[in-house]
């Protein structure tokens, strides 16, 4: 599950990655959507949807939402796809789609909120956490740590921090999902990567200096 | 290049950002520089930490079924695909209308099979309405006629009428038409509700900072029981990190401001142990009581 990001969106540019989807390119794919291929949309679901999960699972932090939210994405992609502008990435509208969906989900949770008990436990507590080289730090410490630094991110900047890091996109490309300003872009990005470095640093310790 | 502007453009230049001049300039630079370039190191380190993240998720085996259902027909695998035999069986495939059309009938026997029964039920009703209360029962007929078919026509006579009576049919006819208002949030309903979810959370957090400020503390007595609080403050403060950052994002600084001072006072009181020592509470109730944040609260 490593490196989704790498192993899906850069599938054009790997020959062979999928013997089955060989000879179909995410334009080929989409053109044979809209003509009712139905058989292409499915396609499009295998290539993608490893990515998108995952990019939605680092925006809401739920595994189960996730996969709910991840559906949502694919449905309205398929209303959708009609009017896809044809200049545009696959990936990179779907991620748009995706970004939508995530977004509306995180305000209904938080007026929802209101009606969890008192019994919720996930606020952040690292009070027990005591620093570890980060080579020694196991990797579901690691993760735990990753994935928790990452939900105390504001939602801007922990979307370009997804975006950039995790799915590799281009400036370019954040900027048309996000629909933010090159400038606001590169800020929040660097300001998500500090607050991440000071997150994780008191727990990593040693041999994690920026 | 001096080392100033490296380490400015260092980030780009790690995610393959910069035009390749600039690009070029900066290798350069590393090479002679041993502090730039160990800026450098740790900072693809920290990519390299990041690319083992692993968030342990699969995609279910069932989401494409979910999927198909509301969108393509779920796709059955093809038992041969060679193109040109499949092409030329289709030329001779009926098409496999029996199924639907039989299908479509059965769905309008149900709808007809519950309209009249709901009819029915209606006409019962009016009936004994209007054997209760005296009053004509011409008005319903035609009412049900323009809840069924013309919302428009509805007269207010009518709906007067039925007002009176309390008749449910009135809230019918306004959701039965076109209008889809209520399905759609406008971007005012949802800055209502924000608004609205701002204002409920600083008063439950005004509750809650009062009762800290309030208890009273003394040397030398046993460990105070907080596990409400901590709890209550637990889930304030998940709530507050949410609206914080919506208040950012929408650039309501007073809002933002606010929230942004109440979320120590939320950390320090949800990481308290369920029994805390008399100096760590009064320890929160003197930065409660120094800050004057409850004032604050109320002044919002």
């Amino acid at each position: 599950m490593k490196r989704l990001a790498l192993d899906e969106l850069n599938l054009e540019a790997q020959p062979g990655a999928f013997a089955g989807t060989l000879m179909n390119s995410s334009r080929d794919l989409v053109t044979r959507v809209c003509q009712g291929d139905q058989e292409a949309f499915r396609l499009i679901f295998e290539r993608y949807s490893r990515p998108v999960i995952a990019f939605i699972f680092d925006m809401v932090s739920d595994r189960e939402l996730a996969e709910e939210l991840t559906q949502e994405t694919f449905v309205r992609a398929y209303r959708g796809i009609h009017g896809m502008n044809p200049e545009t990435k696959l990936s990179t509208w779907l991620f748009g789609i995706a970004r939508n969906v995530a977004r509306e989900s995180l305000r209904a949770r938080m007026r929802a909120s209101r009606q969890v008990g008192l019994e919720d436990e996930s606020v952040i507590d690292l009070s027990d956490n005591e620093p570890v080289p980060v080579d020694r730090l196991l990797s579901k410490e690691l993760n735990d740590l990753i994935r928790r630094a990452l939900e105390a991110l504001d939602e801007d900047k922990r979307l370009v921090f997804t975006l950039k890091v995790f799915q590799q996109c281009s400036y370019e490309e954040i900027a048309e999902i996000t629909g933010f300003s090159l400038a606001k872009l590169k800020s929040d990005l660097h300001r998500a990567r500090a607050e991440m470095r000071r997150r994780i640093k008191p727990y990593a310790g040693v041999g994690y200096e920026v | 290049m001096k080392c100033e502007v490296c380490l400015e453009l260092l980030e780009e230049y790690i995610d393959g950002e910069l035009a390749e001049r600039e690009s070029s300039e900066v290798a350069a630079h590393l090479i002679t520089c041993a502090s730039c370039a160990s800026h450098s190191a740790a900072l693809a380190a920290e990519l390299e930490m990041f690319s083992h993240y692993d968030r342990d998720l699969e995609v279910p085996k069932t989401l494409w079924g979910k999927i198909a259902e509301q969108t393509v027909t779920p796709v059955v695998a093809p038992v041969s695909n060679s193109g040109f035999a499949s092409w030329f069986a289709g030329l001779f495939r009926v098409p496999a209308l029996g199924f639907s059309v039989a299908t479509a009938f059965a769905l309008i026997l149900v709808a007809i099979l519950i309209g009249s029964a709901y009819w029915q039920t209606r006409k019962f009703d009016d009936s004994k309405t209007a054997q209760g209360t005296g009053t004509a029962p011409k008005a319903v007929p035609a009412e049900i006629k323009n809840d069924r078919v013309d919302l428009p026509k509805v007269d207010n006579a009518t709906i007067a009428v039925n007002q009176k009576h309390k008749s449910p049919r009135p809230a019918q006819v306004k959701h039965s038409g076109v209008d889809q208002s209520d399905l759609v949030s406008s971007d005012i309903d949802y800055q209502d509700m924000e608004d609205h979810d701002t204002a409920v959370h600083i008063e439950q957090t005004q509750n809650l900072l009062r009762s800290i400020r309030n208890v009273s503390v003394n040397d030398g007595e046993q460990d105070i029981d907080v596990t409400y609080d901590k709890a209550l403050s637990r889930r304030l403060l998940n709530e507050n990190i949410v609206l914080r950052r919506d208040a950012e994002m929408k650039g309501k600084v007073p809002a933002k401001a606010l929230l942004s001072d109440l979320e120590p006072f939320l950390i320090d009181i949800a990481n308290l142990p369920d029994q805390a020592r008399p100096d760590e509470v009064r320890a929160i109730k003197e930065r409660v009581q120094k800050t004057e944040i409850v004032a604050a609260l109320i002044g919002y």
